[in-house]
């Protein structure tokens, strides 16, 4: 989610550390922080909120009880725009205030518990206009489109306090009555952006006595939109269930900021706070007169109580956490607690609806801390009858056996054209899981035999052990072979007829092998030359060696290889064969003839025959 | 006169086999599971949510006539596999597994994703086992793989099947790398297999093993792992 550093400000007095110290601090203790970016005179962080922290972090002032837990500063504003409004539309505020709100004629009704809780308000004669400059701003920063004050509003709210928001025009309604209710077959409704959606009674609409106004969570409908010449309005601040408000969304195709918070549980304790700072806003900025707030939530949420000992969280963490320093998390994350001997009775708020149990706690006090704080300690495994898995040792064996036997390990795609086990969906489009191996083998041979030069061997021997897919399910099998031909059976009936009794494997890794880097292969195509040479047999072949690889260029990309050596009537014959390739491009025959003179001119210039 | 040639080892069967050896010396026994998983073993048991996104037909392969079968998209279902039988056989903990196994996502192949890749579970469960021994055995591994001159770092993270739950990362020639998630096994989690979670706890990790092998031997892309191209074959 897109975070404005300006915009988090606004909930501290204290000045904030810089965004990159604030940016370290949520890596370390809270989320990932993708990016930030200087926007202007703010900071724009996008931040991955992590699943279970969806329902209440997707907001600014989540990600500002965050900072005040890590930083330990103290939140000083109940919401991101109290700073923002000025002083006259402050006073304004505090005149209303001071004034019951009237008396409404706004009924609600829940008809469907896909409806945890309704809260509505009537706000009259309100003045729909442009939003002021810092509203603007702050919706911009976060690439959100600015409409109309009363719209923009609703989406800071929501980007705000983490609650969806939607604003009725009441002119437009046919009766004052609001009515939670699923869908009828044959009924409809044109969303805001023009989309028809027909609806089921899966669907929770939000309707009039007559017409479906809205679908509950996911979109509003354009019948009862606000617009420039709306007077009256109705702000609804709902709480919907998760699960059908996901599978709604998903049968109907419409994703929105809506969604993606309902579709996570929020509380709906939430709603309260946020139809307060909703009403405080519009009446700043459009003023109008607010009428009493309905409010249906038929099951209130229960407070959770935790309880939790010193002793289990040190025991987990392995950790030396004093009490004073667990409270000090639990007061930074303005859990109330009570003390008894080591044990703690945590009343969990209510929007922290991750919090079940202890474990959960523990993970609260080690983010907090810090994991710098862990101490690592290497464990001493006491565990008498350990046993290695017998697959696994069948597999080194074989592999052992193989490679001893001169062939290659490869590993090929689990994923073919065609076989007997299919998946449903593949983003590569290769929807069948292989029954064989040798399949992927063969083509193994075919490409290495292509590349035989560049490889230094003789011929191509290759094989694979791993998991084949039959219909009644997977194997583990072995297959290996050479351009003859490709041998495959299961790792057991390997191991059970091709295995010598006698077979004593090598010690399977050696200790620091030294390894050299890496190096990619060029692309492009290679161009193969051998060179057979006498030499006289006392000579060796070192200085042919050298002549070779110093006269060669840039070009010649592997060491010389010799492929043939015999002697004969005091003469030995050397065959090297050289490899030419570049990165850049196709060689031609144009480029490596030259090399290949000049090589041969070397050599007759010290006696020896090319033959 | 002919010299027999030895086969060419392939780099990440080198990277899995040195890891399970490290591991194994440490006490860890080895597991292995199928890699056709039922959705019990690799999501319910784990304590996925009935509607977590993983189980959504984009993230994970499901088998077509098979509404109950998946690639196991983790090895982490190796676990539920080792704990059911071993809490069956009467047994009581401590116990140390390491399991490498193949698993697969679905999603778009670049240079450093796979739809099939190698990763390794270590799971050790016993009466006090902790946060700071899975620091310390992490650190002693890659240590052992990569050189002293490496260091270890947990960020806060959220797997369903462990709490706390992390990422790590590795300090490597200079530079912080992204290895994996680990964390200590969620309570759920043991009840399930049936060992009982009051008494005993303990920590769980599946970091991939292309990245340690990408790392370990400087290669710019992992997908000539599964091309059968023995040119890969270098180390």
């Amino acid at each position: 989610m897109k975070i404005s550093y300006n915009w988090l400000q606004n909930y501290f007095e204290e000045k904030l550390p810089t965004p990159e110290v604030i940016s370290d601090g949520i890596i370390f203790h809270s989320f990932e922080v993708d990016e930030f970016e200087t926007i202007g005179n703010d900071t724009i962080f996008d931040i991955k909120i992590l699943p279970d922290r969806a329902h209440d972090c997707l907001s600014h002032w989540g990600i500002a009880k965050e900072i005040s837990a890590i930083f330990d500063l103290k939140i000083t504003s109940q919401n991101g725009f109290s700073k923002q409004i000025n002083a006259l539309q402050e006073r304004l505020l505090k005149e209303s205030s001071k004034e019951p709100s009237l008396k409404t004629q706004l009924k609600i009704e829940i008809q469907d518990d896909k409806c945890l809780r309704y809260m509505g308000r009537i706000v009259r004669d309100v003045k729909v206009g442009e939003s002021p400059e810092w509203l603007k701003e702050k919706l911009k920063c976060i690439g959100q489109k600015s409409i109309n004050n009363i719209v923009d509003v609703a989406n800071f709210i929501m980007f705000d306090l983490g609650q969806p928001i939607h604003c009725f025009d009441l002119d437009k309604l046919t009766s004052e009555k609001l009515i939670i209710r699923n869908g009828k077959i044959g009924e409809s409704i044109t969303t805001l952006d023009k989309r028809e959606i027909n609806l089921d009674d899966s669907i929770l609409v939000i309707a009039d006595e007559k017409y479906p106004l809205a679908i509950a969570g996911i979109k509003g409908g354009t019948r009862a939109e606000v617009d420039n010449s709306t007077k009256n309005i109705v702000i609804e601040v709902a709480n919907f269930n998760h699960t059908t408000t996901r599978k709604t969304a998903k049968k109907i195709n419409i994703q929105t900021d809506a969604v993606k918070r309902y579709e996570n549980e929020i509380s709906p304790e939430l709603c309260f706070i946020t139809m307060e700072a909703i009403s405080e806003l519009i009446y700043s900025l459009a003023s109008g007169e607010l009428e009493d707030i309905i409010d249906v939530y038929p099951n209130k949420a229960k407070e959770r109580l935790i309880n939790i000992t010193i002793e289990y969280i040190n025991k987990r963490l392995g950790s030396d956490f004093s009490g004073r320093e667990i409270e000090s998390v639990w007061s930074k994350l303005k859990f109330i607690f009570e003390e008894n001997s080591g044990e703690y009775k945590i009343q969990v708020p209510y929007l922290r609806l991750d919090l079940i149990g202890e474990h959960d706690l523990t993970e609260e006090v080690i983010r907090v801390m810090g994991y710098d704080k862990l101490v690592e300690k290497l464990p001493e495994i006491k565990i008498n009858d350990s046993e290695t898995n017998n697959t696994y040792n069948k597999m080194l064996l074989v592999r052992e056996k193989l490679l001893n036997d001169g062939y290659s390990e490869v590993m090929t795609y689990s994923f073919r054209d065609k076989g007997d086990v299919e998946v449903l969906a593949s983003a590569t489009g290769k929807n069948f899981l292989r029954n064989n191996i040798s399949d992927g083998l063969k083509e193994s041979i075919k490409l290495n035999t292509l590349n035989l030069p560049l490889l230094d061997m003789k011929e191509v021997k290759v094989f694979e052990i791993g998991t084949v897919f039959l219909k009644n399910g997977g194997i583990m099998n072995v297959a290996y072979g050479d351009k003859k031909g490709v041998v495959e059976m299961s790792l057991d009936k390997f191991v059970k007829e091709k295995m010598p009794d006698d077979f004593t494997p090598n010690t399977i890794v050696e200790e620091n092998k030294k390894s050299k880097p890496f190096k990619m292969w060029s692309s492009y195509p290679f161009i193969s030359r051998d060179i057979a040479v006498w030499v006289p047999e006392s000579e060796g072949n070192e200085t042919l060696k050298n002549i070779l690889q110093e006269n060669g260029t840039d070009l010649l990309i592997k060491k010389p290889y010799l492929f043939d050596e015999f002697t004969k009537e005091g003469r030995t014959s050397f065959a090297y064969r050289l490899v030419f390739q570049s990165y850049k491009k196709t060689l031609t025959d144009e480029e490596v003839n030259p090399i290949m003179d000049n090589i041969t001119k070397k050599i007759s210039s010290l006696g020896w025959e090319v033959r | 006169m002919e010299v027999k040639e030895k086969g060419r080892e392939h780099p990440l069967s080198i990277i899995i086999n040195d890891t399970v050896k490290v591991f194994r010396e440490l006490g860890f026994e080895v597991a292995i599971g199928p890699e056709l998983e039922d959705v019990y073993h690799c999501f319910d048991a784990l304590n996925f949510p009935e509607e977590h996104p993983a189980r959504d037909m984009q993230d994970t392969f499901f088998i077509k006539g098979e509404k109950d079968k998946v690639l196991r998209t983790h090895t982490s279902s190796v676990q539920i596999r080792f704990m059911e039988e071993f809490a069956k056989s009467g047994k009581k903990p401590p116990f140390a597994i390491i399991a490498p196994g193949k698993v697969f996502r679905n999603e778009a192949t670049d240079a450093t994703h796979e739809m099939q890749f190698y990763q390794i579970e270590g799971l050790f469960i016993g009466e006090n086992i902790s946060m700071a021994d899975l620091k310390g055995t992490l650190s002693y591994f890659y240590k052992k793989i990569l050189g002293e001159d490496t260091n270890l770092r947990f960020r806060p993270s959220f797997f369903p099947f462990t709490e706390p739950s992390i990422e790590f990362d590795l300090k490597y020639k200079g530079k912080w790398i992204e290895m994996g998630g680990a964390g200590m096994v969620h309570p759920n989690v043991l009840d399930k297999c049936g060992i009982d979670s009051k008494k005993y706890q303990g920590f769980a990790f599946g970091p991939g093993l292309e990245r340690l092998m990408v790392i370990k031997y400087l290669m710019p892309d992992i997908r000539p792992a599964y091309q059968g191209d023995l040119r890969f074959n270098q180390i």
